[in-house]
């Protein structure tokens, strides 16, 4: 049960964790994500990996569809412009992953700017559309430069820990994890500050955002860039795990992959972004578990594939049904029944 | 303390070594009667399913008839595939699901993404040979991919080959390439066109359409206007090869229609409908109803399978075939199954007999097979039936 969380200042309120059983919570999930790595196979270790690189573009994303209400599809190719910046950084010149994961993001960012101009006229669906053209341009700006390497792409080599290669998911984990939370953890302060209530209050009502005093032109911008700023690291990373960067690897359906992702996990919450890029990326693995379980070998494996995928889909459909503010609802609900547990239930 | 503490410790030292020793030859008596693993990151789903589920059953096939037969040196062959949605992401977690859950000695790819994507982790584990669905001209190359093959010619290969049966059939013919805007379409265009000079053949248009396009009648003009004697279509399955096709007979084009492996399947060729009597491409196996020739297994394909199985499926088939003889061969060089070894083993590979499924002996001496031959689609009869004979391009 929970008890005793009387605030007496407006800092206690606004604070992140606000509960010893939080903060004792959040221990053991660290811990856990320190112990995972030496207990968990190649396997398992890949999927946290993809898992922590999704997170990262998904919370990029809810900043600026869950946040602000600007609904955009060109999530994939802010990940694809930070993932070729971090390949050329490090094949041409060499320089540090860190500087280069940041050059990655700072690129993405300048490309999200860009982009983001038409959202000061249009918005929503239409809005959706024009960031389409994101995909299309930076795909054949890839495949067509020569500095990208066409359309073999480029081979990318593991990034260099004081001369130790980052060449397996085991290594590769502990860069993207803590990146990752870093990523989440900035995001989830943001909307503590002025600038990420700037968001919220356009996403509420634009027109009445600036009547509050709120610049629109400088804060849809604004969080055009910090999204693809995310998506631009998120896509550095991609190239370190994945070390092969093509104008294919990087998708519309990616962009959609994340937006499922955000609506799936509850936009406008960062759990949900989290949780969102964990259910999209893992509920389909764990189907392919849960046939393998089943008897009948290789035959029930193809016969079943198809009805995974559809099984999937259904998943999806079911949540927007029946739960349309996302597993982070589910995950709110469900701490709510526990805080007077076991008196009322 | 210390001195209390040293002969125990020397003590567990020697029980352990001893118990090593004594548990040595079981461990390697197990080694030895270890299963092999073929693992394999199918495309069950997704746009490729169509190949998938062929490559699934031949590799399947082979693999049970192997071990019927009483596998490789007592070894029994274990087939374990894994659905990937033909996604590269996908596609890896498949990999290391499978080599974590098995040691694992040679494993199907299912793309050219894939293959160059798992490339840094095969050198770095050395220990397993893999082949593929993918004919990427840039596989072709044993220094940077030296535990890859492909089981047949690369694209660039296999549009040489179409291109050797042109020379001869018209010399100086002109021969127009159209291809998808794709890694897959753009791959054989260059060294292709080169190639074809050299032939004595004249490349009067390259024409290159955008992946999935559907409306090409202004490309079909631009065709039409170079008036090639032949075309040969790169990067596509199916679409937008018909429309090319009727649209090209409509307006009086004379060229005559070639494609490469993926579109040259029988279903999807027959597909293509009447307008497209005598669509040639390449094939670098046969197909399942050629009997113009001995095929002693082909003639067991068709006692196992007695319906039309698909030339994705012989690919199957014949990787599993060649992975198999790999092994056997370095089993029978008292080598352990590694790697560096296997490619060893199938780089010995001389003038072998596939039982008929590729129509002359291979020989591996790189990362290919550069052989093939040119059928031609006869609609009436709704076969593909040869209209070359088998073309080394080594020779």
């Amino acid at each position: 049960m929970r008890i005793g969380t009387l605030k007496e200042s407006y800092i206690a309120d606004a604070a992140l964790f606000d509960s010893r059983t939080q903060k004792t919570w959040l221990a053991i999930g660290a811990a856990l994500l320190l112990l995972f790595p030496f207990v968990a196979s190649d396997y398992w270790l890949y999927l946290a990996c993809l898992v922590a690189i999704n997170v990262a573009s998904a919370s990029g994303l809810n900043i600026l569809t869950g946040y602000t209400g600007l609904v955009s599809l060109g999530q994939a190719a802010f990940m694809g412009l930070g993932a070729y910046t971090v390949a050329i950084l490090e094949t041409r010149l060499g320089t540090h992953f860190l500087l280069n994961l940041l050059a990655g993001g700072t690129v993405a960012m300048l490309g999200g700017l860009i982009v983001g101009i038409p959202s000061l006229r249009v918005k929503g669906l239409y809005l959706a559309i024009a960031t389409i053209a994101a995909s299309f341009i930076t795909h054949f700006l890839f495949a067509n430069l020569k500095l990208t390497g066409g359309t073999t792409g480029l081979s990318v080599p593991p990034a260099q820990f004081f001369g130790l290669p980052l060449d397996t998911s085991f290594r590769l984990y502990w860069v993207i994890v803590p990146v990752m939370l870093l990523m989440v953890l900035g995001a989830a302060n943001l909307f503590r500050t002025r600038v990420g209530r700037a968001f919220i209050a356009i996403r509420d009502r634009d027109i009445s955002a600036e009547v509050l005093g709120i610049p629109l032109l400088r804060y849809k911008l604004l969080s055009f860039g910090l999204s693809s700023f995310y998506a631009g690291v998120a896509g550095g990373l991609w190239a370190y795990f994945f070390r092969v960067v093509t104008p294919e690897s990087f998708p519309l359906l990616m962009s959609i992959f994340f937006l499922a992702a955000i609506i799936v996990g509850g936009m406008g919450s960062i759990l949900g972004g989290i949780l969102g890029a964990i259910f999209m990326t893992m509920v389909p693995e764990l189907l392919k578990l849960i046939v393998d379980l089943l008897p009948g070998g290789t035959e029930m494996t193809v016969f079943l594939s198809p009805v995974r995928t559809v099984v999937f889909g259904l998943l999806i459909v079911g949540f927007l049904v029946f739960e349309p503010h996302g597993l982070a609802e589910v995950w709110r609900r469900t701490r709510r029944f526990f805080h007077l547990w076991p008196f009322r239930n | 303390m210390h001195k209390t503490l040293q002969p125990s410790l020397r003590r567990r030292a020697l029980v352990l070594a001893a118990s090593a020793a004594l548990a040595a030859p079981f461990a390697a008596q197990a080694q030895s009667n270890e299963d092999i693993v073929i693992g394999g990151s199918i495309p069950m789903t997704g746009v490729f399913a169509f190949a998938g589920v062929g490559i699934n059953a031949g590799m399947a096939d082979y693999v049970k008839m192997v071990n019927d037969a009483g596998g490789i040196k007592g070894r029994k062959l274990r087939y374990v595939p894994e659905d990937t949605g033909y996604k590269v992401d996908v596609s890896v977690a498949a990999y290391k699901k499978i080599t974590s859950q098995n040691k694992v000695n040679l494993y199907y790819g299912d793309s050219t993404g894939f293959a160059k994507t798992i490339n840094p982790e095969l050198d770095r584990s050395g220990q397993i040979l893999m082949a593929g669905a993918s004919f990427a001209t840039e596989l072709n190359d044993p220094a940077k991919f030296p535990n890859q093959f492909l089981v047949g010619p690369d694209y660039t290969e296999q549009i040489g080959i179409l291109l050797k049966h042109i020379a001869k059939e018209k010399p100086g013919a002109k021969v127009a390439f159209v291809y998808s805007d794709s890694e897959f379409g753009r791959d054989p265009i260059e060294a292709s066109e080169a190639a074809a000079k050299k032939l004595g053949l004249t490349v009067p248009v390259k024409l290159m359409t955008p992946a999935g396009s559907v409306d090409v009648s202004t490309e079909v003009i631009k065709l039409r206007r170079a008036a090639p004697d032949y075309t040969i279509f790169h990067g596509y399955i199916l679409a937008p090869i018909p429309e090319f096709v009727q649209q090209g007979k409509q307006m009086g084009m004379t060229s005559k229609w070639m494609g490469t492996f993926w579109t040259m399947d029988s279903s999807t060729v027959m597909k293509m409908g009447e307008g497209a009597d005598g669509f040639m491409g390449v094939m670098p196996y046969r197909y399942y109803y050629d009997t113009s020739a001995k095929a002693p297994m082909l003639d067991k394909i068709r006692a196992l399978r007695p319906e039309y199985q698909s030339t994705a499926y012989t690919q199957g088939f014949l990787t599993a075939m060649l992975f198999t003889e790999a092994a056997k061969r370095t089993l029978e060089a008292g080598k352990p199954l590694d790697g560096k070894n296997l490619k060893a083993a199938l780089n010995t590979i001389k003038d072998f007999d596939t039982g008929g499924l590729i129509g002359t002996p291979i020989t591996i001496s790189g990362n290919s097979i550069p052989v093939g031959r040119v059928y031609k689609a006869d609609m009436k009869a709704q076969k593909m039936v040869p209209a070359s004979d088998w073309i080394n391009l080594s020779k």
